[in-house]
């Protein structure tokens, strides 16, 4: 039997989007991340969950290459995106990023107009021929970020003028503005009022008819809302993954089960 | 896993509904053994208490669901904190019923003892309440340790539940064949045990409350069951 509320719930595909194999992160000599081997559905909201410092935002980076820019970082292991080796020597991390969209936890819109901010990324890879185009790109950016109807009057005004809620939605149509394939998302809610936050995960939710979206949270109960899979990391393991509601139900693993039920830190 | 929760709230909460559970939990108890005990003595002072006792019963089973409702809104419990809390709500609710049972096995009473008696089967009955009680017993003492396998076990009694009401049924059926001034009387005995046996399945119940509570899943559906009165022809 299949009620509204279980199917609209329902993973739509099969498809593996990301794949990781045997991930091992280094800061210097400190191992971050610990043979971490998952795959990552496509057209489907991935929460990854876990104390502070226990790797969650580390693999995250790893996903676009964001790791590239810290000296001492190194990864090891294969992460796949449609097959492809994301760390091969003749992916440009550039394209890629355009390809794999982030989202951050501070709202960090350019000093720029909100105009700007979203048409920044089309205009260096080039997606539009004629200003009609770009300006296109933009409507469909910002309407999709749910801040269409907010910001539609004052294209031209400063991005960092606008409301926290307002600038991270600015920051989401920013990051889909280039059509990514995947968004990675680090604690996008947690400087949003709860009203903002609702907002952000219905546009999450949407956003998973066309992407695979990957969100790191603290809140376990955003994770509970907005995915349909979760990934318990501890101590730079991955503990336990699978469907979110089992996950919150009836976890495997007694790390998970003490995490989540709020007896361990 | 560490027992406690770091919010120690939380702990606090989740206990006093389980105490509750339990003191509902021996309410019942004795008034499945104080009916079946009336019933037999044809003690109707007795049987009033039962009936007056219930009222507790429900207003217990009141202040369950509040408090159970509270620690959802509240801590949003996951895991097995949740599946706690929904094993509080639904054996709240069976032994709410059971307790119906025994009250509605009181208030035939007064009927009964207006009637001449039908050979001895108040003693049956009453032997078929012990059984439940005990089964009872179990289930709760299974809860509060968290023992998934006398909770089996207690599933698997309720077969006897069943063919005593089996027993019953067929005897009941003689009796009103035999002479249709039984009927009456009959009629009275053959619901209290018919509730007598629905009790042992909300007791089921309530063990497989402890299975989902300790190992996430429901047990089987297949469970043993004797009661094939309802596709009997006669006697």
């Amino acid at each position: 039997m299949k009620d509204n509320i279980i199917s609209e719930m329902d993973v739509t595909t099969d498809k593996i989007k990301i794949s990781a194999r045997n991930v091992q992160v280094y800061y210097g000599e400190n191992r971050a991340i610990k043979d971490v081997s998952v795959e990552i559905q496509d057209k489907t909201v991935t929460a990854f969950i876990g104390p502070s410092g226990c790797g969650k935002s580390t693999f995250l980076r790893c996903i676009n290459r964001m790791n590239d820019t810290i000296d001492i970082c190194r990864v090891e292991g294969d992460i796949l995106i449609d097959g492809e080796d994301i760390y091969d020597s003749s992916v440009d991390p550039v394209q890629l990023r355009a390809k794999v969209g982030m989202v951050f936890q501070k709202p960090n819109p350019f000093p720029k107009s909100i105009y700007d901010n979203v048409a920044y990324g089309p205009r260096i890879h080039g997606l539009s021929r004629n200003k009609s185009e770009l300006d296109d790109i933009v409507e469909r950016a910002l309407k999709r970020a749910a801040i269409w109807n907010e910001v539609k009057d004052r294209l031209q005004a400063p991005g960092t003028g606008l409301s926290g809620g307002q600038q991270q939605r600015l920051c989401i149509a920013r990051a889909i503005a280039t059509e990514p394939e995947v968004l990675l998302m680090d604690e996008p809610c947690s400087a949003l009022d709860p009203i903002a936050t609702a907002q952000v995960e219905e546009l999450i939710d949407e956003l998973r008819q066309d992407y695979s979206v990957v969100i790191v949270t603290h809140s376990m109960q955003q994770a509970a809302r907005v995915s349909q899979k979760t990934a318990f990391f501890h101590l730079g393991n991955l503990v336990e993954y699978g469907a979110t509601d089992k996950i919150f139900t009836s976890p495997e693993d007694p790390r998970t089960e003490s995490y989540i039920t709020g007896r361990i830190g | 896993m560490p027992d406690q929760h770091i919010a120690s709230a939380f702990d606090r909460d989740l206990e006093s509904v389980q105490a509750q559970i339990m003191k509902m939990g021996g309410m019942v108890e004795d008034a499945i053994r104080l009916a079946a005990q009336s019933l037999e003595a044809r003690d109707e002072e007795l049987a009033a208490q039962v009936r007056d006792g219930d009222k507790a019963i429900d207003a217990l089973e009141e202040l369950i669901n509040e408090r159970a409702a509270r620690v959802i809104a509240l801590r949003a419990p996951t895991a097995i904190d949740l599946r706690l809390i929904l094993s509080v709500i639904k054996i709240s609710a069976s032994l709410e019923r059971i307790g119906d049972y025994a009250k509605n096995m009181a208030k035939r009473n007064a009927v009964l003892a207006q009637l001449p008696e039908v050979s001895d089967s108040t003693g049956a009955i009453r032997r078929m309440c012990k059984t439940v009680e005990a089964m009872l017993k179990d289930a709760l003492d299974c809860y509060v340790q968290r023992d998934a396998e006398l909770a089996m076990d207690v599933i698997a009694r309720d077969k006897d539940v069943d063919q005593m009401y089996n027993a019953l049924f067929r005897e009941f059926l003689t009796f009103m064949m035999e002479d249709p001034r039984n009927i009456t009387s009959c009629m009275h005995l053959h619901f209290i045990a018919k509730n007598v046996e629905r009790m042992g399945d909300l007791v089921t119940s309530i063990a497989e409350q402890v299975v989902y509570l300790v190992t996430g899943t429901q047990p089987d559906e297949d469970r043993p069951k004797a009661d094939d009165t309802s596709t009997r022809l006669k006697g």
